[in-house]
């Protein structure tokens, strides 16, 4: 079975954030598999809760935040392994570049002195010069000059921050790193360079990656596989070359519609009417029915479940199955 | 819809909203109670005192009893109701110095941020300057000069004590001139005037009310230490002069001295609650 | 960095001007005679008002007059306590050791307990400790020092017996060597005690607020993903980067070293600087009163003015702008 080669696979993962006015429900029943190698990318809205999922496989989310559901890299359940073995798997197996690498690290300390840190996590014995010498490689790879170690963060521009996120997550040779928005809040060109490095080291390096980011036309460029998410729920998951190309769920044709070609310039995403709900809100049926132009009286009334459509892809929507 | 009504519902959301979060904020509410039990015992001082403040009734320094319950003080006044009548002081000197202070900060800061440039730099050079003078020694010199009168105290604690005002006000200024309803106001001709005073100085007077509430606190230390320091005015019934008589008793005859000082804790950590309350509401990045 | 510093400098120097200007003017304006102020006394002799005169110009244009003031006063020259029959910065520089010995002690003390209570605090907010704590806090932060210091009085001196309640030594005994010192210690528990008390909650809130501020920093997130130890992360990360307003404060506070604390001295009879004012109060001395205005004024602007300096080396923030 392929299952055993599965290098993440996430089973009804659920995330809500307790709030003295109630439950953010962040992420419901997402159900994912990874294989090593692959890319997967995560698109959504802002506030689809795609940085949730994200932090909540590595144990990273606040005290407020409640978790249930499978998570599983490789034979690790990440949920309930102890503290140990999530320490000794945090960036050693899985690493992160977060959304808001411009603040990600201590103002006070130099950028070299905190890089060598998080390496000595693993390799306590190691001196500076080896940390540097492996920095060094790294930062070539994002075209970075070596000398970016010995500035403090704010020194640096916002662009060379991220790149620094980047090269810092392969310090280890992880095998899965999470993209957080890893380009958004760089600008159009550097958006590009960043975008092509993080490209080359999935080929060159074999990193098996996840890429999140609201902007379909980075999956296209960039991954192989792709889950369409909103209001915490996985709505449409599957190759791109299929989900991109001929969308099954609405609002992934919504999705794809607001933007004219994939190649073409990027827009914002405008063709779908209204806002996300209130994710405190339990629905009555299904979380994209108020917005949905195909929506019919089972919309209103429950959620669908994910279904399997044979081809590689998993939709939750009610036309699936009802129209066949 | 017009430009000041779009300011005025934004005013009035927020207005709601940080009335719901200001009641859930335990310390807050506990200042608010403390502040509407002061309150109630300075307006109805005339009934709740059993004596007349000024009026040598016992004999001296009397223990405290039924007839006295804090006792009497070293002239044989009763000091419960010296303690009551001191309420009303406290709160009229820390009140107006407050709010004179939280005008002035809020007029020079406004001015400095919404006008910037030359304005700018000159005014908050002003305030830097201000800010550096060290306050306490100012106020007891123009008292001690001037004569130690309410009036005096009040004026020069508010005309001392603005800067800190000033500055809030400069930075909510200087962010919200640049937003969309100003612009729009501008767009329609209205004058800068006029904008600096129903825009800005409205969306932007929050943190200065946090400030000015505990200013009124500081503003009641300030009058008792004057008094402490024999500064305060004689006519008057303050708790600072009580501890400042009642301290050569202090082994003797503890009560002269010691209730005036709880009534002190209590009203200036009403303030210190409320502004601190305020504060966290008003201040998204406090609250937890 | 320079251009920060040049223009820090400009604004303590602008102060003193202020200052020494507000000084004339509070002179001028003052109801009654300047040259009683000026002279130390309410009847100055004839031989006494034309020495002033000459010394402040006060025959000519009130420029003039200012500028004689300042003259005089960079030159050193505090005036002259009638009263005292001394010069003012003679009287200061007798009593600034004892006050300093006061407020230097209680400031440290009070810097380190604060801060180790803002951190025990912010360990578990919400819990016991922490509401315990910071209800104390707010009780110390609302309470006059001198009040807080009769109380000490009443409760370690009056009915324990502990402590001394005035002086900073004991006059009837002429102590020499460690006993002298011992006594002075012993004298020094309940007025330390007092300030420190005093100074407690403003370290304690200060620490409590930054570390809240500082633990929700993003850095922290990448540490642990990375898998550090929260611990180290805390003593390392945390700690740094919360500690500067704890410094800056602490280093504020210190500018207030020569007259913070003259309630408080006033109440254990120490022999310090409150001591010097209230007398200069009580006999309407005004050029001891404004001479250590002008002392205190001019150490804060300076003091602050190094504050400073310290806080921009210290935080490459500033550092590099
Ligand atoms: N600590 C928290 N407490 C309560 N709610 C939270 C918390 N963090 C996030 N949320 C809520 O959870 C939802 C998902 O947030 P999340 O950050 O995962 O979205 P996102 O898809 O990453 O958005 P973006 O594209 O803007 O990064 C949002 O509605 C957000 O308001
Ligand atoms: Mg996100």
């Amino acid at each position: 079975m392929g299952e055993k080669q599965n290098l993440l696979s996430l089973e009804d993962v659920c995330i809500g954030y307790e709030t003295p006015t109630g439950t953010v429900r962040a992420v419901v029943n997402a159900t994912l598999s990874l294989s090593a190698g692959d890319t997967l990318g995560i698109v959504g809205e802002s506030g689809s809760g795609k940085s949730t999922l994200a932090h909540g496989i590595l144990r990273l989310l606040p005290k407020t935040a409640v978790v249930t559901g499978r998570m599983m890299f490789q034979d690790v359940d990440l949920l309930r392994c102890d503290a140990k073995t999530l320490k000794d798997l945090r960036w050693k197996d899985i690493a992160v570049v977060f959304q808001k690498s411009m603040n990600s690290l201590s103002p006070v300390h130099k950028v070299g002195e905190q890089i060598v840190d998080i390496y000595r996590v693993h390799v306590p014995q190691a001196t500076k010069e080896e940390v540097y010498d492996r920095m060094r490689h790294l930062l070539s790879v994002v075209n970075l000059p070596d000398r970016v170690l010995d500035l403090y963060p704010h020194q640096l521009s916002g662009g060379m921050l991220q790149r620094i996120s980047i090269s810092l997550s392969l310090i280890h040779q992880p095998k899965l790193v999470i993209f957080d928005e890893a380009t958004t809040a760089l600008d159009v060109v550097t958006q590009g360079q960043v975008l092509s490095e993080i490209r080359r080291l999935q080929s060159e390096m074999h990193v098996t990656s996840i890429l999140i980011t609201h902007d379909v036309s980075v999956v296209a460029e960039t991954c192989r596989r792709v889950a369409v998410m909103y209001a915490g729920h996985l709505m449409e998951v599957g190759p791109v070359d299929q989900v991109l190309v001929s969308p099954r769920h609405p609002y992934t044709q919504g999705l794809l519609a607001s933007f004219p070609s994939l190649s073409g310039a990027r827009r914002r995403l405008r063709g779908i009417p209204g806002t996300l709900p209130d994710l405190k809100a339990e629905p009555k049926g299904c979380v994209f029915a108020p917005r949905c132009p195909k929506a019919f009286d089972r919309c209103h009334e429950s959620m669908p479940p994910a279904v399997d459509t044979g081809t590689g892809c998993t939709v939750k929507c009610h036309l699936e199955g009802s129209e066949r | 819809m017009s430009t000041a009504t779009i300011s005025t519902n934004l005013t009035k959301r927020r207005l709601r909203e940080f009335a719901g979060a200001f009641m859930r904020n335990r310390q807050a509410v506990i200042g608010l109670s403390l502040l509407t039990f002061i309150l109630l015992v300075a307006i109805l001082a005339p009934v709740l005192a059993p004596y007349d403040p000024y009026a040598l009734i016992g004999n001296l320094l009397e223990a405290p009893s039924k007839a006295h319950p804090m006792g009497t003080d070293n002239l044989g006044r009763d000091v419960l109701s010296r303690v009551i009548y001191g309420t009303r002081v406290s709160l009229l000197i820390g009140t107006i110095a407050a709010a004179l202070s939280g005008i002035l900060g809020t007029s020079i800061g406004a001015t400095a941020g919404f006008f910037g440039g030359k304005t700018d730099a000159i005014l908050s050079e002003v305030i830097d300057i201000v800010l550096m003078i060290p306050t306490f020694f100012l106020i007891l010199i123009v008292v001690a000069l001037m004569g130690s009168n309410m009036l005096n105290v009040m004026v020069v604690i508010g005309l001392t004590s603005w800067p800190g005002n000033a500055r809030l006000m400069r930075s909510q200024a200087l962010s919200l001139r640049t937003r969309t309803f100003v612009q729009a106001a501008r767009a329609t001709g209205e004058s800068e005037w006029r904008i600096l005073f129903r825009y800005i100085i409205p969306n932007g007077i929050f943190p200065v009310v946090s400030n000015t509430t505990m200013q009124v606190a500081t503003a009641i230390l300030t009058e008792a230490s004057l008094s402490f320091l024999g500064l305060g005015d004689p006519n008057l019934v303050s708790w600072g002069q009580m501890i400042f008589n009642g301290r050569t008793y202090i082994s003797s005859a503890w009560w002269v001295a010691a209730f005036p000082g709880i009534a002190i804790v209590i009203t200036v950590a009403a303030f210190y609650m409320i502004g601190d309350g305020l504060n966290k509401v008003l201040n998204p990045k406090l609250r937890s | 960095m320079g251009r920060y510093l040049g223009k820090r400098s400009l604004t303590g120097l602008l102060t003193v001007i202020v200052v020494l200007v507000l000084n004339f003017f509070l002179i001028h304006l003052a109801p009654g005679d300047p040259i009683t102020i000026l002279a130390g006394m309410d009847n100055p002799s004839q031989e006494l008002i034309d020495i002033t005169k000459a010394k402040y110009g006060l025959d000519k244009p009130i420029y003039v007059q200012l500028w004689t003031y300042i003259k005089t006063l960079l030159k050193g020259d505090l005036g002259h306590s009638i009263i005292q029959a001394r010069p003012v910065s003679q009287l200061i520089m007798e009593r600034l050791g004892n006050t300093l010995l006061l407020t230097l002690t209680s400031a440290v003390l009070a810097l380190v307990i604060g801060t180790a209570l803002g951190i025990a605090a912010s360990r578990k907010p919400g819990s016991a400790l922490d509401n315990v704590l910071s209800l104390i806090a707010y009780v110390l932060y609302s309470m006059p020092g001198f009040w807080l210091g009769l109380m000490l009085i009443l409760l370690f001196s009056s009915t324990l017996r502990l402590f001394p309640t005035s002086g900073m030594v004991d006059a009837r005994a002429s102590y020499t060597g460690i006993a002298y010192v011992l006594d002075v210690l012993k004298h020094m528990v309940l007025p330390v005690g007092t300030l420190t008390l005093i100074g407690i909650p403003g370290y304690f809130r200060i620490t409590k607020a930054s570390l809240a501020q500082v633990l929700k920093d993003d850095y922290n997130t990448l540490f642990l993903a990375a898998g550090m130890d929260e611990k180290k992360i805390f003593r390392k990360y945390c700690f740094r980067n919360a500690i500067l307003p704890t410094i800056t404060t602490f280093g504020m506070r210190l500018a207030y070293v020569i007259a913070g604390s003259a309630t408080v001295e006033i109440v254990f009879a120490w022999p310090g600087m409150g001591r010097l004012v209230m007398s200069a109060i009580n006999t309407r001395d005004y050029p001891l009163l404004m001479g250590v205005y002008l002392v205190t004024s001019v150490s804060v602007a300076v003091w602050m003015i190094l504050v400073d300096i310290f806080y921009a080396i210290a935080d490459p923030r500033i550092r590099y702008s």
